[in-house]
């Protein structure tokens, strides 16, 4: 159920670039978000900017972790790109925010015989949503796409190193990994979209990463849930303004706060 | 903490409070009971209603400028017979007000519309919204021509015994003599306004930022000007007036209420803080007994 609630920030520090890593103190929402979730978060005091801007759950801990100083608090990781993230970059430690949270319907967890191996596909900020499925497969056959413009923009290795994952990294100038999209990548790869052993994909990036993923597996029995980003007015389904077209037959336009932000690749009517 | 009667007559309904959420920017109530107890709001307004369901315009169908949003949404909305069948039930277990929002496309269909909803127990009342294009006039909106929309309103009236809001367009030259013929035709009351007609450039990508171009402006930036219409309104008409318009806070509601608005809605604000109606009444509230007045009806249009 989510609530408009208040936390405090812990942590708000620069990672790399332009990427920022923000610790939020608020145990109503730290104890009950999911993986694929997000919360919206109130980035001014006034009216600049007006709305508030979403942000997908990259790690929380309840009230009993082991590190007392984690506990109850939530962290996500933003890109410094527009009014709202800017004002972020200048949250000090004890600040008061106005978050509204868990929101959306998460990932879906699916019952899956254990030699399935779990692929996380992930364009620049978008791995991180992804993040919080290496706990819930913890144990399976895992491997990691992590896809930048250049490598300023290819986050989480070190934290999906810790889980021996299996990491793959393209960044399209070359200057990290592979020469090319993340998903040219994985197309050529033989342990996976090559193997006979079908994996079931989770994906999240930019929208013609999505698009790209989409056409190249349209004709394959591929199961990949995606997460979707969208421009978002209330983000707990009041206005109908995130839309993205479905082919849903009665509402194409299904909402990427409420139905969403997870949605099944195939059922996405690309522009 | 002693309470002010805050209680308001319009039309037939009585409010509890002056304090209503606006159509477009509450979902269908369900989306908000986390948040509070939706029974201390004087009223609800649904989302429009359409005899067909609509499907709405393509994304993107909002935009954040300084102080506001623009909107095209495009009304969608599962139709009369959806909206009876699985959104309406929701309402019966609460305790405010319900006012349905309408609108068509045809002088026929907004005749339909309120007929239908006459027949429905559960509604309070209504809320007309004018800013629609006749498509039988070649796309004229009802709510910028005097004659089509007295003619509109006066034929509504007579198709249901409900309270009948008519919710005014404020892309118009004169916004006094639009409420004029609301009153004329029969209306309980006006509430204004609705959106201004805007829209947005994307420097980058050369391209308008709203898929359907243009939207409406809503928020902060639009207050100034709402509140102007408002005070012009209260010069014209004797029914009374909902004031809309960037309400923000309880400030804000206040200057609406001091220029002539028996109530008022609470729109973009919504989407921010989903407590705003609940603190704006609680505001409300003290502010009168600070000022030591004890009842709201007492200070309705004491401005000036």
């Amino acid at each position: 159920m989510p609530l408009q609630t208040d936390g405090i920030v812990v942590k708000n520090e620069r990672i790399k670039s332009l990427y920022f890593l923000l610790g939020i103190y608020c145990p109503s929402i730290a104890n009950q978000i999911k993986p694929g979730q997000f919360i919206m978060l109130k980035t001014s005091d006034n009216h600049s900017p007006l709305l508030r801007r979403p942000f997908s759950i990259y790690k929380n801990f309840t009230n009993n972790h082991p590190d007392k100083r984690k506990r109850d608090c939530l962290f996500i990781l933003y890109k410094k790109a527009g009014k709202g993230t800017q004002k972020m970059t200048t949250f000090k430690k004890e600040k008061r925010i106005s978050l509204i949270g868990p929101l959306g319907n998460g990932f879906t967890l699916p019952h899956l015989p254990s030699s399935t191996p779990i692929l996380l596909l992930g364009g620049g900020v978008g791995i991180v949503p992804l993040f919080p499925l290496v706990e819930v497969f913890k144990g399976r056959k895992l491997f990691v796409f992590i896809g930048g413009k250049t490598k300023e923009d290819i986050l989480c290795v070190e934290d999906f190193k810790k889980y021996n994952a299996n990491i793959s990294i393209a960044t399209e100038d070359g200057s990290l990994g592979f020469k090319g999209t993340v998903v040219d990548l994985f197309l050529s790869s033989k342990e996976t979209f090559q193997n006979k052993e079908i994996p079931y994909i989770f994906s999240c990036g930019p929208v013609g990463m999505l698009k790209e993923l989409a056409t190249r597996l349209k004709s394959k029995n591929l199961n990949c849930q995606v997460s979707l980003e969208a421009r978002m007015g209330c983000g707990f389904g009041a206005c109908w303004g995130c839309v993205v077209k479905t082919n849903h037959p009665k509402t194409p336009y299904q909402r990427v706060c409420k139905e969403g932000p997870v949605f099944n690749l195939k059922d996405i009517v690309w522009k | 903490m002693q309470n002010c009667d805050l209680t308001v007559k319009i039309g037939k309904m009585i409010f509890k409070n002056p304090v209503i959420v606006s159509s477009g920017t509450f979902g269908f109530g369900e989306e908000f009971e986390d948040f509070f107890d939706l029974n201390q709001l004087g009223a609800i307004i649904s989302k429009g209603i359409s005899l067909s369901p609509m499907k709405g315009n393509p994304p993107p169908r909002i935009f954040e400028t300084e102080g506001g949003i623009i909107n095209s949404i495009g009304l969608q909305n599962p139709g009369f017979q959806e909206f009876i069948k699985n959104k309406l039930p929701y309402y019966k277990n609460l305790k405010t007000h319900l006012i349905i929002n309408f609108f068509g496309n045809t002088q026929k269909e907004y005749i339909e519309l309120a007929r239908r909803f006459d027949s429905v127990s559960g509604i309070s009342g209504l809320e007309m919204n004018i800013s629609c294009p006749n498509i039988k006039k070649g796309g004229i909106v009802f709510g910028t021509d005097p004659q089509m929309a007295y003619r509109l309103v006066r034929e509504v009236r007579k198709a249901t015994k409900l309270t009948l809001i008519v919710k005014l367009s404020p892309n118009v030259t004169d916004i006094a003599l639009m409420a004029k013929s609301a009153e004329d035709g029969g209306a309980d009351a006006v509430s204004l306004v609705n959106t201004f007609r805007a829209m947005a450039v994307n420097i980058h990508t050369r391209k308008p930022e709203l898929g359907n171009i243009i939207g409406g402006l809503s928020g902060p930036a639009i207050k100034p000007i709402a509140l102007r219409m408002v005070w012009e309104v209260s010069q014209a008409v004797k029914i009374p007036i909902i004031g809309i318009g960037g309400i923000m806070n309880v400030e804000d509601a206040i200057e609406f209420i001091l220029v002539g608005a028996s109530a008022i809605q609470i729109g973009t604000a919504n989407l921010v803080n989903p407590r705003t109606g609940i603190e704006v009444i609680q505001g409300i509230n003290k502010y009168l007994v600070r000022n030591k007045i004890d009842s709201i009806q007492k200070f309705i249009g004491t401005f000036g």
